[in-house]
């Protein structure tokens, strides 16, 4: 049957992904149905119980900026918060926040059942229904079909997913989880390029068994760090310990020894996995001479005596998964309650792509999360942000939103993965964004605020905290503009400046010895004064990166010159005379549809882009005329 | 649509030599201000403006500016002519004073691309602009081989080398602080970054005195056993320089000698005569030979008039031997402009009547007596005539951006010793250093931000 109610947004899948598409969709004002094969999973965390992370908690700032559900939820979760790099810069400084499941569980869920304009349902999703090269729905295992404008597919590894422990392999899209294998057999039929990935989970330890005497202990930071704007400290849940162990030569004898029977090593797994993230048996193989692996065992929750020991995943036979385990400090009498497992399954070439996220060959059809070949919460949350917004603006008639590089790390992600595509499950790292010093935690929401509040995103009560913080930054750089600083005075020497002639705070800040803790010392800021002290640091790294940034404008401006310069959709690639026959394979590969994209293909010269613009030229001109 | 980059830039616009005038063309917005910063009297719409070219109180050159203000002028932009002498030395001095404030050299065609983007010439222009570009960039990047050839491109490569390692250390620190992993500590970052930027300067040092050294054209001398090559060479240097006897292969290896013909650097290679040889050491003559084709600017093809007569194939006699000496050249052929090879008709003293034979055919050639000293000067002047300004420009612009290159390297590289010296975060520290190496890798390569990642993977076990 159909069912009754048309909708604008279907999403399909209820992970990190798939609750950010379903959110974000809502917030804007479609009409919106999340379907999931089973509700009490959503928001489920299938690999390690952490948020964040360098490059990670920047993904996490930015979808908070647009009011997502992540960092909201990470802070109604966290158990654990440290901020990683807190000695170097603000731009690399990350927050990492270690989540109890179930509290995770809760909050998301408890958020999307409070959205308005989200409704959920519970079946497995079997087919879509295309009309011509249009998807206007789908079709769950009972025959009932959904229609609506656009549909958002986040599956994660449920497509085609088959899971090996050892030389056993089964069919599953989680431990305990059934995988979504005829919706796989009728996506592989559409015209997709399809891959097979694969990543791999640790044994899970159960606390009882662990004797934390004999291991390090680390504690979270104090202050604790908060993972949304919006949050305060006190809606964290009560605190606890990481530990960290060590495999030693024992150890990885064992894996040694054993290693025709790891599945990853006999030849059973076709699929890629990340280099960042080595199965123990990689590591002990491709880092002989390291006599040691540093192993951070991370609670699962509150209310779970279970422990996540990162760093040791493996499809090793469970015996031999128990033997190295036990080799271990801390682990002598360990009792693994889940066995650790690889698992393999399906992505699309995230190339077949736009940048909006939908799919080039059908028509309001998005893809968004582990589908595209990504890995991590925070870079699937990222993709179902940006999707959903753009299913929605779909179904609004709206232009669609597309973050550039230099806004986003969305925006470098995105642009990464339809580019260049992935040959191994894609991780978001710093390096990747050039222009990594504008893309902060602390400015995600002066960068993104703009375009949020123009799509609809931004409730009132983040366009409030905006504000203020807004204000208090203006007041701070007026007060350090005006505030003088005579040479011999209290207020230099409470700086610890040997002035020769006057000057202000905001030149003083500039000299690198000065710090926004010196000035508001200086001025005896009382310690109360959070958000005025927030907006004296976020000038003080205005000030300090200001050269840097400034630098970066030239390119930038480039860039976007770049991106105006559209290449017509019917031009042929492969007829321009004057490139190299590799270069027309690869422009007719990507197909650019601007310069700027077609520079960032690997291997295009200056010369090589002057010829295209010339040909692009030729073509536009010769249309209208 | 206009053009991608709207930037100023400048370039010499006439064929290279002692004498005449001398060209530098300037487009781009601040074109009329940063000539006007050169010249003493003020400049006039489309006025010629005679003047002396002053840069930091230094007399560069005198001569005539021009200003053209966009968008009618050439390339549609605001254009500046500085005609003043045709001297390479001059030329190359004003237009790197041009440079350091504020212009960047063009690229190969990039006037003729925005005068077409900018709508000042015709539509069906479309395919030659296309062409110019690509003959051009590919003259460009033969320049760049040979003025990097040797030590200076060895010296490169290994420089880009280390930066990346460098990189991989500091990336690696921010990316994966959490990580049980060793990282450079900052004083050995900083001896790392102080022992780049010496040997920067080292290079700039010598890529400098290389300018100097070599200015000119390379004209490689090919051609069969015996035609005459070495003599044509003695002849043009007017000096004992190669040994010249009547045996065949006498020129077992390369002899080089640089010369000034009518105001004009050249440098001279005489090669090893392309033969089947089961000889080793002359073997090893063919193949130095190929690789001096290679890097050279133009390749005079000498043939012999007394061959020429004896051939069976009178009508198509000069074809037939252009196609044999393509043939011998091999790939060094192909990687060469059609107009950088050049035909030279030697010994026509021996066989004056040769002339007759060669008539019919369409290209050009010169004809040459070695030993008695006749049509050197017509056969010089016509292989520098024959589009030679692209490749003189090219080696010179090609080497100009190098050292450019590097400057900037060497610049971003004490910027980053600086943000480490401050201990302004190592991000700012990587910030300089990603810059550099993006510069660096106009020369040797650029690489992708998952390379540089690949290489901290397979450099630090990654992953808890």
């Amino acid at each position: 049957m159909d069912f009754p109610d048309r909708f604008d947004v279907i999403v399909i899948g209820g992970g990190h992904a798939g609750t950010e598409a379903a959110a974000a969709a809502a917030r804007m004002g479609a009409k919106t149905l999340l379907l999931t094969q089973n509700i009490e999973t959503i928001g489920q965390m299938s690999c390690n119980p952490a948020i964040g992370g360098i490059g990670k908690s920047h993904l996490v700032a930015e979808i908070d900026a647009l009011d997502g559900v992540m960092g909201q939820a990470t802070d109604q979760a966290g158990i654990h918060f440290r901020v990683l790099n807190a000695s170097k810069g603000p731009a690399v400084r990350a927050t990492r926040a270690q989540a109890d499941r179930a509290l995770y569980k809760n909050a998301v869920r408890n958020i999307l059942e409070h959205q308005p304009n989200l409704s959920l349902f519970q079946q497995s999703v079997v087919d879509l229904v295309v009309e011509g090269d249009k998807v206007v729905g789908c079709e769950t295992e009972m025959g009932l079909v959904f229609r609506a404008q656009s549909v958002v597919l986040t599956t994660g590894t449920f497509l085609g997913g088959r899971i090996h422990i050892g030389h056993e392999q089964h069919p599953g899209g989680r431990a305990g989880d059934a995988p979504a294998n005829a919706l796989a057999a009728r996506l592989r039929a559409l015209p997709f390029r399809v891959g097979r990935l694969k990543t791999g989970t640790p044994p899970r330890i159960d606390g009882r068994s662990v004797d934390f005497s004999e291991l390090e202990h680390q504690p979270g930071d104090d202050p604790r760090p908060v993972m949304s704007q919006l949050s305060r400290r006190d809606v964290h849940p009560r605190q606890v310990h990481c530990h960290i162990t060590y495999t030693n030569e024992q150890t990885h004898q064992i894996i040694h020894d054993n290693l025709a029977q790891s599945a990853m090593y006999s030849g059973n797994i076709e699929g890629v996995g990340p280099r960042y993230c080595p199965s123990i048996e990689d590591k002990v193989v491709r880092f002989s001479d390291k006599p040691s692996h540093q192993i951070f065992i991370e609670p699962e929750g509150l209310n779970t005596t279970e422990l996540y020991p990162n760093g040791i995943s493996t499809s090793l036979p469970f015996a031999v998964q128990l033997q190295f385990v036990r080799s271990m400090v801390g682990f002598t009498n360990a009792h693994i309650s889940r066995p650790g497992y690889a698992i393999e399954y399906d992505y699309f070439d995230p190339r077949d792509l736009k940048h909006s996220l939908e799919t080039k060959a059908l028509e309001g059809l998005f893809f968004a999360g582990q589908i595209n070949g990504t890995t991590g919460y925070e870079e699937a949350g990222a993709q179902g942000l940006l999707a959903g917004i753009n299913a929605a603006c779909r179904a609004q008639g709206k232009t669609p939103w597309e973050p550039r590089r230099d806004e986003a790390y969305i925006g470098v992600m995105v642009d990464d993965l339809i580019h260049l595509g992935t040959t191994e499950p894609y991780r978001m790292f710093t390096s990747r964004a050039e222009f990594r010093l504008r893309l902060r935690q602390d400015n995600a929401d002066q960068r993104l605020m703009d375009p949020g509040v123009a799509l609809g995103l931004i409730g009132p009560k983040r366009q409030e905290v905006y504000a203020a913080k807004m204000r208090a930054l203006q007041q701070t750089a007026a007060q350090l503009a005006k505030t003088q600083v005579f040479p011999a005075t209290d207020l230099a020497q409470a700086l610890g400046l040997d002035l020769r002639r006057e000057t202000t705070l905001q030149e003083c800040l500039k000299r690198p010895e000065i710090s926004a803790d010196d000035i508001a010392k200086a001025l005896h800021m009382p310690a109360n004064e959070e958000v005025a002290f927030k907006a004296l640091q976020q000038f003080e790294i205005e000030t300090k990166y200001a050269g840097y940034i400034k630098r970066q404008d030239e390119e930038i401006e480039k860039i976007r010159r770049h991106e105006g310069l559209r290449i017509p959709d019917d031009i042929n690639f492969t007829q321009i005379a004057g490139l190299s026959n590799e270069l027309r394979q690869k422009l007719d590969h990507h197909k650019p549809d601007s310069l700027a994209r077609a520079a960032r293909i690997p291997g295009m010269t200056p010369a090589a882009l002057s010829i295209l613009l010339v040909h692009a030229k030729a073509k536009s001109s010769a249309l209208v005329s | 649509m206009t053009a991608p980059d709207t930037d100023l830039i400048c370039a010499i616009a006439t064929p290279p030599g002692e004498g005449g005038v001398g060209v530098i063309r300037l487009s781009g917005p601040g074109a009329k201000n940063l000539a006007q910063s050169f010249i003493r009297n003020k400049l006039h719409s489309r006025q010629a403006q005679y003047s002396r070219f002053v840069a930091d109180g230094e007399v560069l050159d005198d001569g005539i500016a021009l200003w053209f203000p966009g968008p009618n002028s050439f390339t549609g932009e605001d254009v500046v002519e500085l005609q003043g002498h045709g001297g390479p030395i001059v030329q190359q001095n004003l237009l790197q004073a041009l440079c350091t404030r504020g212009a960047r050299l063009a690229r190969p065609g990039e006037f003729s691309e925005r005068a077409f983007l900018n709508g000042k010439l015709d539509l069906v222009q479309a395919e030659a602009i296309a062409d110019l570009i690509a003959a051009k960039s590919k003259l460009a990047a033969k320049a760049a081989r040979s003025s990097l050839q040797g030590v200076f491109s060895a010296q490169v490569a290994q420089l880009a080398a280390r930066l990346l390692s460098l990189r991989v250390e500091i990336e690696a620190a921010i990316d994966f602080p959490d990580e049980d992993i060793e990282i450079l500590q900052q004083a050995e970052v900083g001896q790392k970054l102080a022992g780049l930027s010496e040997d920067i300067h080292t290079l700039l040092r010598q890529a400098e005195q290389g300018r100097r050294l070599s200015q000119g054209l390379t004209i490689a001398l090919v051609g069969e056993p015996n035609v005459g090559k070495s003599s044509l060479l003695n002849a043009l240097a007017g000096e004992e320089a190669a040994i010249v006897t009547a045996i065949p292969g006498t020129t077992r290896d390369l002899l080089k000698v640089d010369v000034v013909i009518d105001g004009m650097p050249l440098r001279l290679v005489d090669t090893a005569g392309l033969r089947e040889s089961d000889d080793a050491v002359e073997q090893i003559g063919i193949e130095r030979a190929r690789q001096q084709i290679d890097s050279a600017d133009r390749v005079a093809v000498v043939l012999a008039a007394t061959d020429l007569a004896k051939a069976d194939d009178k009508a198509n006699v000069l074809d037939n031997c252009i196609a044999r000496a393509r043939a011998q050249l091999g790939t060094a052929a192909d990687a060469l402009n059609a107009n950088a090879l050049h035909i030279v008709i030697n010994k026509i003293d021996l066989h004056e009547p040769v002339l007759p034979l060669v008539k019919q055919s369409q290209t050009q050639f010169s004809l040459v007596s070695a030993t008695e000293q006749k049509g050197l000067k017509e056969f010089v002047a016509a292989l520098v005539n024959n589009q030679s300004a692209d490749a003189e420009v090219a080696t010179f612009t090609a080497r100009t951006r190098h050292v450019q290159a590097l400057t900037r390297v060497g610049s971003l590289l004490q910027q980053a010793q600086q943000a480490l010296d401050d201990q302004a975060g190592p991000e700012l520290v990587a910030e300089d250093c990603q810059l550099a190496h993006q510069t660096l890798g106009e020369i040797v390569g650029t690489i992708s931000p998952d390379e540089l990642l690949g290489e901290i993977f397979s450099n630090f076990c990654i992953g808890k």
